[in-house]
């Protein structure tokens, strides 16, 4: 039996293969391995294929983006004259193909993004291989220093500083709360991206909405890369509409000290107090303080977001492979590949 | 075929050098002189295949915008002549040869982000095209190039058709954009806005401020054209913009270069007005022919001012020995973000500055933007 | 497209918005050599003049009030009424009172007649006052400060040159005697915001002398007085404002300051022989030009600051550099609009909208406790004569159907500016109107 996910795991060991673009491969996979009849079994086994590997994922909206692609494409594909088995065959060597073709995106947007950078600061979050890609490109025609956030809780701004230092580009890793501070220095944002969605708006390693915020405080321009796989048919309304969003983020812990208006039952999630029963006096936690007040790292990341979604209004312009777009550019290939 | 290149290469060097020395200033100017150089080089070309007409056509264009990179309108109608004959081309072997393109060779999934999907016949390669025009044809290799020419100047004649009106069909719907009584500023002196200000005149009663615009000073001359022309105009220096900007109802600006963001380059003096005016929120509104559109994104220059004028215009060399100890700036253009335009008036409609690049996507082909 | 100003346009009152007398900020302040040449002038003058005796000004009243009637009509009740006893020359043209044109908008019209060079001298004007009325409308005396200190000064002569008449006390009948000669200076040029706080300062004195004392000694009290509130208001003011904007300028700074202002030209040198490396753009503009003075000022002597110049329109080119923006003021008012030369609020729009800091260097003498909300109403225009020419076209005129107008100032609103400089310290715009209480005083 295929399984999808080992396919999508084993993609991604090559360290150039994005979310979408490994979901892809393994789509294509999977109607290698698919024994479908009919047009019509193949398509429900890709879409079944994607449901499978999005339910296995706590983000899913990287992975989304590439299967919408991929079915979208495997749909829209001209058929009629071709037999079920040239069809796949076909069909396989498309996505073949274009994983293939996709490999040489983020050269297309690192050239591309270069005619933007003057001399100068740039600010760049986290952790982007299309950003690397690009800063190492304008290292070699402009004098560029980077000033890299630490990008928590996952810290991968470290990664690119150390790269980055090690390729002879000045870098510096400023802590995600002091963007503000040093939004000044830089000439401009230049950032990653997850998905970049229908309404112009951006996916993004948790911290970008507020550096756009800032950067557009501070009328700085703010750039998304984005390679065109990762636009992503989805239109959320805010933070909490996407996907990545669950209960669990922002949820507050139960009271290690109930407080006295505490009488409706909580639900016993938290392991930690559960133990203890609701109705424990007050003056039991009063005495012991000390208790439970030491809040682990691991317990923040449970509670915080990994993503965040950046309105289309504070972008200035997204690069891609198709092209440098403005936020509503982005719209208009989305509605072309899925709208009629 | 070399005696023809040498011929191609005099007009075009005659009008490099003229670009090059700035004999030819203003974007019309320059886009009419490209279009009649590209029609002598058309009319005497000699090509057997589609590609190498495309090339002698883009090799002309090259030659020109490296004489002179700042005038974007000549490359801007050397796209546009491609697009047109590329659009005439295709029409014409279409008529002729059969359905191209339902193949599902030339489909994937790259093509299919890049043009959505396949609801509209896209144009196939022109390899696989089978034409009754027969390109390479090894027994008349003119044949293709007599069998094209005729579309060919017909295109090239569209564009210049379509240059020779641009003033009168930008101004077309002046009045529905300057209502009665209302206070107009603009700056230096744009033949798009004055033609669309008098023509605006025909039908309304309304005034007119222009600031003057240093250290050119068109705007002296602006005021004078407009106030011959009927219109109650006030002159004013540029310092004075921000405080009459209270009164005034509607920024009308010209532009020298429009880019794909929205955003244009246009004479200095422009930033400050349209700030000032989304200060005051006074709407801000571009007049420009469709040949000023550019296919550009990049802000490389945004602020480092494009391209530098006389210092001595500023400071002159009565100033004495002033002039040897101060630096002196003088830059010819602004570079005017979208966020500070409500909208561009061209000959081919109104258009908010966020869809200027769609409108670049119909007007020009992609793999033209780098001639 | 919204039409905000639609309404505005068949309402608006021509007369409405008079402009209050208004003077200079700054400019082409006197050199100290000047002033004394004029002073000793003046002196002069006033011996020929010792005969007249003083007569009661009936126009005074006028001046006196803060919001002085529209010198537009000013001039039209003096112009026509007599002829003009001492005018020398012709304006170049007068701009039409309406709008030309079929249909010119009358909204320009408060802007008013530019008024003969040497207008009528009505009544018992003291030749120091003549000479100096002079000086204001061929704008030989210019900025907030000088006009300040030539009108003390001038003054200074009037109140030495007076007698009380019998039946009558000093601080009784002073006023009445410097009643027209106000009226004269404002008929000369609008008032500017310093003299009028100078002028109400001194009634304030003179109403308040000792009866007790014999004249010349309450005269002698009197030019004390004008002497104090010169060196404590202006020029003990200037010191301060010096140093402390001077703290604000850092070594490897540029400094961007617009057309000149006696006072920011002070912090630079200051800042400049204290040993401080910076550099400062020029940015400058017709009618006046006032910038090329400033450039000359700040390039000549031995240690010259690296100077770069360029016209207004070319603002945003250059801002990306900058750190700091000072600018100088005509006067501040409650709600912390700065009004000061036109395009001064241009260039504090610009800077804000960079994030550069806009720093104002303004004396407490020029604060006014009324509000501004705009820079159109309150206004004056540059005299023909006043304007530079610049550029290759001739400098315009106005002509039928085209009107040139040149107003002088232009307010800049609260939110495009960082902080004041004055010699109470740096304050927000904000707290302007809080500045009179905390020095206790109940006038400025």
């Amino acid at each position: 039996m295929f399984d999808i996910h080992q396919a999508f795991r084993r993609s991604l060991q090559n360290p150039e293969i994005a979310y979408p673009l490994a979901a892809i491969i393994a789509l294509t996979e999977l109607i290698e391995n698919s024994d479908a009849g009919t047009m019509f079994e193949l398509v429900n086994a890709i879409r079944q294929g994607a449901e499978t590997l999005k339910s296995k994922l706590e983000n899913p909206i990287g992975v989304d983006a590439g299967c919408e692609l991929f079915i979208a494409f495997v749909t829209l594909f001209h058929h009629e004259s071709l037999t079920l088995t040239d069809l796949k065959r076909e069909l396989i060597r498309q996505g073949q193909k274009y994983a293939e073709e996709a490999m040489t995106y983020r050269k297309k947007i690192a050239e591309l993004t270069v005619g933007f950078i003057k001399d100068g600061s740039i600010l760049t979050h986290s952790h982007s291989r299309v950003v690397m890609q690009t800063l190492l490109l304008a290292h070699q025609h402009k004098r560029i220093s980077v000033f890299v956030t630490e990008a928590r809780p996952r810290g991968l701004g470290l990664k690119t500083a150390e790269a980055l230092i090690a390729a002879g580009v000045p870098c510096t890793v400023v802590l995600d709360s002091a963007v503000a501070y040093v939004m000044d220095k830089v000439d401009f944002v230049l950032v990653g991206s997850e998905a970049v969605v229908e309404s112009g708006g951006l996916v993004n390693a948790v911290g970008s909405n507020q550096i756009a915020i800032i950067a557009r405080a501070a009328k700085k321009p703010f750039y998304a890369l984005a390679e065109s796989y990762k636009f992503h048919r989805l239109f959320p309304l805010s933070q909490y509409d996407l996907p990545s969003h669950n209960s669990k983020i922002l949820s507050f812990s139960s009271p290690s000290r109930p407080t006295r208006s505490a009488s409706i039952s909580r639900p016993a999630e938290d392991t930690t107090t559960a133990s203890d029963p609701p109705t424990a006096s007050a003056s039991t936690n009063d005495t012991e303080p000390t208790s439970s007040t030491s809040i682990t790292q691991q317990q923040i990341c449970k509670t915080n977001p990994h993503v965040d979604y950046t309105r289309p209004d504070l972008i200035s312009l997204v690069f891609s492979d198709v092209g440098s777009l403005t936020p509503e550019g982005v719209s208009q290939y989305l509605v072309g590949m899925f709208a009629g | 075929m070399q005696a023809e290149r040498g011929q191609h290469h005099r007009s075009v060097e005659v009008l490099a050098s003229k670009l090059r020395r700035r004999q030819i200033v203003g974007s019309r100017t320059a886009a009419l002189e490209t279009l009649v150089v590209l029609r002598q080089v058309v009319s005497r070309a000699r090509f057997s295949n589609f590609e190498q007409l495309v090339e002698i056509i883009r090799g002309v264009g090259r030659r020109l915008v490296e004489a002179q990179p700042k005038e974007h309108s000549v490359g801007n109608t050397v796209r546009k002549v491609l697009h047109h004959i590329r659009e005439e081309y295709q029409t014409a072997v279409g008529q002729t040869g059969p359905q191209a393109g339902t193949s599902t060779s030339g489909f994937s999934i790259s093509k299919f982000v890049l043009q959505g999907q396949p609801r509209r016949h896209v144009p196939a390669q022109k390899t696989e095209v089978k034409t009754t025009l027969k390109e390479d044809d090894p027994e008349d290799p003119d044949s293709f190039s007599k069998g094209l020419k005729p579309v060919l100047m017909e295109a090239i004649q569209d564009v210049l058709d379509e240059l020779e009106t641009v003033y009168d069909n930008v101004s077309k719907n002046a009045r529905d954009h300057i209502h009665p009584d209302e206070i107009i500023l603009t700056l230096g002196r744009s033949k798009t806005v004055e033609t669309f200000l008098k023509t605006a005149a025909h039908n309304r009663h309304y005034t007119v401020i222009v600031a003057e615009t240093g250290p050119s000073y068109d705007g002296r001359e602006m005021a004078k054209s407009l106030s011959s022309a009927g219109i109650s105009t006030f002159l004013v220096p540029d310092s004075s913009i921000f405080s009459l900007m209270s009164r005034v109802n509607k920024v009308i600006l010209g532009a020298h270069v429009i880019l794909a963001n929205g955003g244009m380059f246009a004479i200095t003096g422009s930033l400050i007005a349209a700030t000032a005016a989304k200060a005051h929120s006074t709407p801000v509104v571009v007049c420009a022919g469709q040949f000023k559109l550019t296919p550009l994104w990049n802000l490389y220059h945004e602020y480092g001012a494009v391209d530098f004028g006389n210092p001595s215009d500023v400071l002159g060399f009565n100033e004495g020995e002033l002039v040897n100890k101060v630096d002196v700036v003088n830059p010819y253009y602004d570079y005017v973000a979208p966020e500070f335009i409500d909208a561009y008036i061209t000959n081919d409609g109104d258009h908010p500055p966020s869809s200027i690049y769609r409108l670049l996507k119909e007007t020009y082909d992609d793999e033209d933007n780098e001639l | 497209m919204p039409d905000k100003q639609e309404t505005t346009l068949p309402t608006q009152q021509p007369g409405a918005a008079a402009p209050k007398p208004a003077g200079q900020p700054s400019q082409k302040s006197m050199t100290k050599a000047e002033r004394r040449e004029l002073q000793e002038k003046q002196r002069a003058a006033k011996a020929a003049a010792k005969a007249e005796a003083p007569k009661g000004g009936a126009g005074g009243s006028a001046a006196k009030t803060k919001g002085a009637q529209a010198p537009a009509k000013k001039a039209g009740e003096a112009g026509p009424a007599k002829q003009s006893v001492l005018t020398s020359k012709e304006l170049g043209h007068a701009i039409p009172e309406e709008g030309a044109g079929k249909r010119g908008p009358r909204i320009f019209t408060h802007f008013g007649l530019p008024k003969p060079i040497g207008h009528t001298v009505k009544g018992d004007i003291h030749p120091a006052v003549v000479r100096l009325g002079l000086s204001f409308s061929e704008f030989k005396i210019c900025g907030a400060n000088a006009r300040c200190i030539a009108t003390l000064t001038a003054f200074k002569n009037v109140i030495q040159d007076y007698t009380t008449p019998p039946n009558s006390t000093l601080s009784r009948h002073l006023m009445t005697h410097l009643s027209p000669q106000i009226t004269h200076l404002v008929a000369a040029r609008p008032m500017s915001v310093s003299m009028g706080n100078a002028i109400r300062q001194l009634k304030l004195e003179i109403s308040n002398s000792d009866i007790d004392l014999v004249e010349q000694e309450a005269k002698d009290v009197l030019c004390k007085k004008i002497d104090d509130y010169i060196q404590d208001r202006i020029i003990m003011a200037d010191e301060v404002i010096q140093e402390s904007a001077g703290r604000k300028i850092k070594e490897g700074d540029v400094i961007l300051t617009y057309a000149r202002s006696s006072v920011v030209e002070k912090v630079l040198l200051r800042a400049r022989s204290e040993g401080k490396k910076f550099s400062v753009i020029v940015v400058d503009s017709r009618p006046l030009l006032e910038g090329k003075a400033l450039l000359r000022s700040l390039t000549s002597g031995p240690d010259p600051i690296p100077c770069t110049y360029a016209l207004l329109p070319a603002l945003p080119s250059l801002l990306t550099e900058v750190t700091t923006v000072f600018i100088g003021a005509h006067s501040i008012y409650s709600n912390g609009a700065v009004f000061s030369r036109a395009g001064t609020a241009l260039v504090s729009m610009m800077a804000k909208q960079r994030n550069v800091p806009v720093v104002v260097c303004c004396e407490t003498c020029k604060f006014s406790e009324g509000i501004l909300v705009d820079g159109f109403g309150k206004n004056e225009l540059a005299p023909a004569h006043t304007v530079q020419p610049h550029g290759s076209t001739p400098t315009p005129t106005s002509e039928p159907g085209l009107e040139v107008l040149n107003p002088l100032y232009d307010l800049t609103p609260p939110n495009f500016i960082t902080a004041v400089v004055t010699e109470v310290g740096l304050i927000p715009p904000s707290s302007i109107s809080s500045i009179p209480l905390a020095l206790g005083k109940t006038i400025l």
